[in-house]
């Protein structure tokens, strides 16, 4: 039974942290119709800087320099080199294909500067723990849920609140109508993008505090994960963005928690759960359990 | 008119046999390291091919090319392998194509049902479940370490190096050798059906696909039949490219089936230009052949330091992935037509230049417009 | 190869449609009967549901009651690609050409009638390459037809509007259909361009015998081609009749004009 809480309390963690990453390839989503194959490339980016600078800035604005910093490349590279390409759904389509090549050359010099290291990202939590009850569990995980229920209700509320989410769901209604509002669309853009590299860099925190070993040249692929969470709710829904990144991390967590009875799947199954579930949930809703049925449009 | 265009047909003829004498050439010229680039160059061109026809013609982004080259690379390894059933490497090479082909089948519930991005991540799905596999069935695919890669024999002849090298025309022919013309073989064969494929009944359903399923579907198109179909073709030219690139590297292992390869073939057909056969390949070329290049000339390049140099450095490899990222990025957002576009373009100005006065009734664009942006408004969402 | 364009056609009888999106009731029980060798005109203003009316009549868009028939085979259904292969054809409202050029776009139109697939052509059997052949003669002779005979080889993308909307026609006539269905055949032409393509609306109607049913916004268009007229008003059809009957009909000209007096080319 404590087993079994360890792992679901794992798989919240896990899932919150997904749920960071996810609603970032939500948001450019729904803003661009875009899916950014460089999110994981920014995390690594976030995560990386929060480790070179967190000796002299302390945690605290490391963290805040590399938020803001991500966020700025992030925006950058949507107003300055994928705007460029327009704003129709077939423009959105090459835009995807351009962010795997911006993808490749972040992730590339990024790789490059981290090398074999595994970087501390100086976090306060450490390796604490907090008995809870029957389960001990570890501080950072106790964070990664805490901090991300904030963020994301904070988002959500962004979303309903404020004339940018207005906007943003008008361009997710309908991108064509929203193109004649010319510049601001342009701006909701970058500013959703921001958003998102924000989002990922304070889930680079996450994915390398302590139980993992540190901020490796790997971390930013973890997010890929994130893929499956995003789809399996459907990529314009944030709920169910959050929704399926729930679901995702507890799976994971379980599969790899019950590794030992499920050993028919193969050792090392609980790494590729996520797109295994994901399949079966296309195979039954073609777009996501929250996405829109496709109708026939002429 | 009929005349001119007759002189065209057979002037196009000649070049094309010219340019297979020349393919033929560099075996009795060049050494092993060239033979080999231009060996994973005709293998990746027709798995390129593959993927261009899906993604370029058809309009179905796939990451998940990777998983059908395994399938055609660890087929034949098994098929033709022991353990294994053992069976003459030809036919084992055959059936290897054709199980990719059933992957791709097997495949089509997704394929037929699930659009645009979400099929781009769907097939994400099988390169990682791929992996797995290969991973952990150890008896069929050797595991980590991956399987050694029988020879493949046709009639007696072995297109390996295990035999007394013979000498043709005074050149010792070994495996090298021997698969560039066997790679030549299959990337003619390639070639020339999947052009009849772009250019007969099924390419041009294809690209209504691609272009709008709402047209397609009026106009007789059997969308759901097409979009599977489009995977099958697609996964037997993959599972050929797998084929090949097993004999070459002479042994399969998991970790070179992983996502950086689809990533790699859809850099291919980016560069090339979408959905054409002479992109692909051009793509192909350029994505296979600039990273052994790189490396093999890194201490004549500027900026590029030879490996084992301390930080900050950039290396052959990182330098060339530099390159090839951003040519994704560039052709796609200022030559959407990529290498491809850009021949004809050039070519169609040295045209222009040479005949200074255009008979009045060729149509010419100008200015040269680049495909995306003369493409029609799409009008489904 | 064109047989069929010879027989007469079949009756195409709509029955009761009722489609519904989202609580909203696009089409209400509408009902109407092509007579084979007419063309049948469906007018109304915008947002009336003449477009879900052809979604419906060409498979895109599956009704919540009613049925459609093509003599004695119920459309509702099939799939569209199956109604396309039934002989019943249809062009959009917006341009609706893939790339490449006006050849390429015809011969998407004989896809229905020709057999070759995969293997055939990627191997280019003789008999693939024979069936091409044909097919793109015919394709040629009705570009000529609609006169688009001398843009055979020009992308789409480099034709003028008017053109690129021709195209459209001369794809659906591929099909060699026994209904053709328009969707604003002349929206945003030209006088002469619409004087044009009302003329080769006329002459197939008169030389092939096939039905056509045609949605149209250009009253004098209609009143000159149309046999009947069936008028849409927010989903629900408010008449019936010869042009001459429905332009006097006070219903249509409320529906149309407020309570105007009648005139032409409204919209």
């Amino acid at each position: 039974m404590t087993g079994f809480l360890d792992n679901v309390l794992g798989g919240l963690a896990l899932g919150a942290v997904y749920a960071l990453v996810a609603l970032g390839f939500v948001v450019i989503f729904k803003a661009s119709g875009v899916l950014n194959f460089a999110h994981g490339s920014l995390l690594l980016f976030g995560g990386y800087l929060i480790a070179v600078l967190h000796d002299d800035l302390g945690f605290a604005g490391a963290l805040a320099l590399a938020i803001l910093t991500t966020a700025a490349l992030a925006g950058a590279l949507d107003r300055f080199l994928l705007q460029r390409g327009g704003q129709d759904a077939h423009a959105a389509h090459v835009q995807t294909i351009v962010t795997i090549g911006v993808d490749i050359v972040l992730f590339t010099d990024l790789a490059r500067r981290v090398g074999g290291d595994l970087l501390s990202l100086g976090d306060p939590w450490g390796d604490s723990v907090t008995e809870l009850g029957p389960v001990t569990v570890a501080d950072s995980r106790l964070a990664a849920i805490v901090v991300s229920a904030v963020v994301i209700a904070a988002v959500f509320a962004l979303f309903r609140f404020t004339s940018w989410g207005l906007s943003l769901r008008a361009a997710a209604e309908d991108l064509e109508a929203a193109a004649l509002m010319g510049v601001r669309l342009g701006r909701v853009r970058a500013g959703a993008w921001c958003l998102a590299g924000a989002l990922a860099a304070l889930a680079a925190v996450f994915l390398a505090a302590f139980p993992a070993p540190g901020l490796e040249r790997g971390t930013g692929q973890i997010a890929l994960n994130a893929f499956p969470a995003a789809i399996l709710g459907g990529l314009a829904s944030p709920a169910g963005a959050l929704a399926g990144s729930l679901i995702i991390g507890l799976t994971e967590a379980l599969v790899v928690g019950y590794q030992s009875d499920l050993h028919v799947l193969g050792e090392g199954f609980g790494d590729v759960a996520p797109y295994a579930v994901m399949l079966l949930v296309l195979l039954v809703r073609p777009t996501g359990l929250f996405g829109a049925k496709g109708a026939a449009r002429v | 008119m009929s005349d001119r265009l007759l002189t065209a047909l057979t002037r196009r003829r000649a070049g094309l046999w010219l340019l297979a004498v020349l393919l033929c050439l560099p075996p009795f010229y060049l050494d092993a390291f060239w033979l080999r680039i231009g060996l994973f160059s005709m293998a990746a061109a027709i798995g390129a091919v593959g993927l261009a026809l899906l993604t370029g013609t058809a309009g179905q982004l796939s990451l998940g090319h990777a998983f059908f080259l395994a399938v055609g690379a660890y087929g034949y390894t098994w098929l033709a392998g022991e353990p294994g059933p053992g069976l003459p490497p030809a036919l084992a090479a055959l059936l290897a194509v054709l199980l990719a082909g059933a992957a791709g089948g097997l495949f089509s519930p997704v394929a037929a049902r699930v659009k645009g991005i979400y099929l781009g991540i769907a097939t994400l799905a099988l390169v990682f479940l791929g992996h797995h596999v290969l991973l952990t069935a150890d008896s069929v695919t050797g595991g980590f370490n991956g399987r050694s890669v029988p020879p493949l024999t046709l009639g007696g002849f072995t297109f390996g190096a295990d035999d007394p090298e013979p000498t043709v025309l005074g050149v010792p022919f070994g495996a090298e050798e021997r698969l560039w013309f066997l790679g030549l073989a299959l990337f003619a064969v390639t070639w020339f059906t999947a052009r009849g494929l772009l250019r007969g009944r099924p390419g041009r359903a294809l690209a209504a696909l691609r272009d709008s399923e709402t047209a397609a579907a009026v106009m007789g198109v059997d969308v759901a039949r097409h979009r599977s179909a489009a995977f099958v073709v697609s996964s037997m030219y993959a599972g050929l490219a797998g084929v090949l690139l097993a004999l070459a590297f002479r042994r399969v292992v998991p970790d070179y089936f992983s996502l950086a390869l689809s990533v790699d073939y859809l850099a291919m057909i980016v560069i090339g230009g979408l959905g054409s056969v002479a992109g692909a390949t051009a793509g192909a070329v350029f994505v296979t052949a600039l990273p052994l290049l790189m490396t093999r000339y890194a201490d004549q390049l500027p900026l590029v330091t030879a490996p084992g140099s301390t930080e900050g450095t950039v290396g052959p490899t990182e330098a060339a992935r530099y390159l090839y990222g951003a040519a994704i990025v560039l052709v796609l957002l200022y030559a959407p037509d990529g290498l491809h576009g850009l021949a004809r373009r050039v070519r169609d100005r040295v045209r222009r230049r040479r005949t200074r006065t255009p008979a009045p009734e060729t149509v010419v664009p100008s200015p040269p417009q680049p495909a995306a942006a003369a493409r029609p408004k799409e009008h489904t969402p | 190869m064109n047989d069929r364009a010879f027989a007469p056609p079949p009756v195409l009888d709509v029955r009761d449609v009722t489609v519904r999106f989202a609580g909203l009731t696009a089409l209400d029980g509408v009902s109407f009967t092509v007579t084979p060798g007419t063309v049948h005109a469906v007018i109304g203003p915008n947002g009336a549901g003449k477009s879900t009316c052809f979604n419906v009549l060409s498979g895109l868009c599956r009704p919540d009651a009613g049925t459609v028939t093509l003599g004695d085979t119920e459309l509702t259904r099939l799939a569209p690609h199956r109604i396309a292969a039934l002989g019943v054809a249809r062009t959009f409202q917006n341009i609706v050409t893939t790339h490449g050029t006006v050849a390429d776009n015809l011969m998407l139109g004989r896809h229905a009638l020709s057999r070759a697939g995969f293997a055939a052509s990627a191997l280019r059997l003789p008999r693939a390459v024979r069936e091409q052949r044909e097919h793109l003669d015919r394709a040629r002779r009705i570009a000529e037809l609609t006169g688009l005979g001398a843009h055979f080889d020009s992308p789409v993308a480099l034709l003028s509007y008017g053109d690129r909307k021709r195209v459209e026609l001369a794809r659906a006539l591929c099909l060699e259909p026994r209904v053709l269905l328009l969707d604003e055949p002349v929206a945003g032409m030209n006088a002469a361009e619409r004087a044009r393509t009302a003329a080769v609306v006329g002459e197939l109607r008169a030389e092939l015998g096939l039905s056509v049913v045609l949605v149209e916004h250009d009253m004098g268009l209609v009143m000159r081609l149309a046999d009947d007229v069936t008028v849409l008003d927010f989903g629900r059809p408010i008449a019936h009749g010869t042009p001459d009957e429905v332009r006097q009909d006070p219903g249509v000209l409320r529906a149309y004009l407020g309570t105007d007096a009648p005139k032409e080319d409204a919209a």
